[in-house]
């Protein structure tokens, strides 16, 4: 029996989660809101991260009805993600494996949420469409490696949709893609927008420049809705990635699509990659928001498999990163 | 937490922070908790940890604004691993 407790924070959300061989007994988490059209920066994240973690902490443990002797193993994230708010959360996470005396592993944040899904969905060798405010990848496992097959060149999906999303002012609570979602669904008329598939590539920078312009000239000559806007981007930038997602399909030969991430949440893309699924025998897998959203139990299953096939972080060598690509780590836990 | 410092206004240096512990094994936990992690700011400054008997020590030394963001960011990551350390504390017997 392996118990292991995972913290993360690598954006706005903090959350501590434990598993115990397969089985989720917590996952506490807190999200940083920001007003309308405002962003989350770094150091007031971190200042988010830091007052409440010690909290979320006692739920963890309470939640799951542990104590810390229990716990066979502390997983946190190393990265990549926004600096401050990683090295508060390493702190704790260091500061509890000393006390507690047990080891400690960085996991790497994209891992963790492959790991997760493959958890809950019982996904078999997905081609995984990883899509956040902070990552936009395409990814394949092949021997012992989680293979970046195509990703984004500037900005990820998540970050378009907020920032969008800060423009036209919409609340962020629970977080502005589910506002943009909802939105979305009361949009009747199609705004074209640019296309931006680069190979196995895709690019959003370009589309945020232009439906930034197109939404202060539309909106207030009354050409458009707001709700509009948010329908044209969304069948825009989900119609970019089903094609990413396709192509890398038809180079592995692989019959299965796992979606994880934030914006995996979103049900019209998981529809879309639903249909595309479809036309290709193909089987769709995603989770609901408990894990599509950053978790602490999703670094807790991604260490619980890096601790069972024999890895530890020493501490020395568990600075932060803000960069760290998911084909860096050697996958030990897969054939 | 008591702190004692000498600073010198013209370069920006700080040339110790002392930070005392009920133990040795617990400023070695601190120690251990704060020093992984670089300095955000690659050129500039020079961060020094280390641990004598049961008090954490910091030297930096530098311009006086990049100081004052340093060491404002070590206090605040300070403070958090001693409330860490209050609440789920004392260290277990190795």
């Amino acid at each position: 029996m392996t118990v292991v407790i995972g913290f993360e924070g690598s954006a706005n959300k903090i959350g501590i989660g434990i598993i115990r061989d397969g089985e989720v007994l917590s996952n506490p988490r807190r999200t940083y809101i920001t007003p309308p059209g405002q962003g989350f920066m770094p150091s007031d994240t971190a200042r988010h991260h830091r007052a409440v973690i010690l909290t979320v902490l006692k739920e963890a443990l309470e939640q799951a009805g542990l104590k810390p002797a229990d716990i066979d193993c502390v997983a946190y994230t190393k990265g990549p993600g926004m600096g401050a708010p990683l090295v508060t959360v390493a702190l704790v996470a260091r500061t509890v494996a000393q006390l507690w005396g047990k080891p400690l592993l960085g996991v790497n944040h994209c891992i963790g949420h492959i790991e997760m899904g493959r958890l809950i969905t019982k996904a078999n060798n997905p081609t995984v469409l990883y899509v956040s405010g902070g990552n936009t990848q395409v990814i394949a496992y092949s021997e012992r490696r989680y293979r970046i097959f195509g990703e984004t060149i500037d900005i990820a999906v998540g970050n378009c949709l907020d920032r969008f999303a800060r423009v036209i002012k919409i609340s962020n609570d629970p977080s502005p893609g589910y506002n943009i979602e909802q939105m979305a669904k009361k949009g009747s008329q199609y705004v074209e927008l640019p296309y931006t598939v680069k190979g196995m590539d895709v690019s959003f920078s370009g589309i945020l420049s232009y439906i930034e312009e197109a939404a202060n000239k539309m909106l207030s000559s009354g050409q458009c809705t707001a709700e509009d806007l948010c329908f044209s981007l969304q069948e825009t930038v989900f119609s970019m990635l089903v094609e990413i997602t396709e192509r890398a399909m038809a180079h592995c030969g692989s019959q299965e699509v796992l979606i994880v991430g934030g914006v995996g949440c979103n049900l019209r893309l998981q529809e879309m990659m639903g249909v595309m699924c479809q036309e290709r025998g193909a089987k769709l897998f995603a989770t609901d928001e408990r894990f599509c959203i950053d978790n602490g139990a999703m670094i807790a299953q991604a260490g619980w498999e890096m601790f069972r096939s024999g890895q530890v972080t020493e501490l020395e060598d568990s600075w932060i990163t803000q960069r760290y690509r998911t084909d860096e780590v050697e996958v030990t836990w897969r054939d | 937490m008591e702190t004692d410092g000498e600073t010198n206004q013209e370069s920006g240096k700080l040339e110790s922070l002392d930070v005392p512990f009920p133990s040795a094994r617990e400023a070695s936990i601190a120690l251990r908790s704060l020093s992984p992690d670089r300095e955000p700011r690659k050129g500039g400054i020079t961060k020094h940890l280390t641990v004598a008997g049961s008090t954490l020590s910091r030297w930096s030394a530098d311009e006086a604004r990049i100081l004052r963001v340093s060491v404002n960011s070590f206090l605040d990551h300070l403070k958090l691993v001693l409330e860490t350390m209050e609440m789920f504390g004392p260290p277990v017997d190795l």
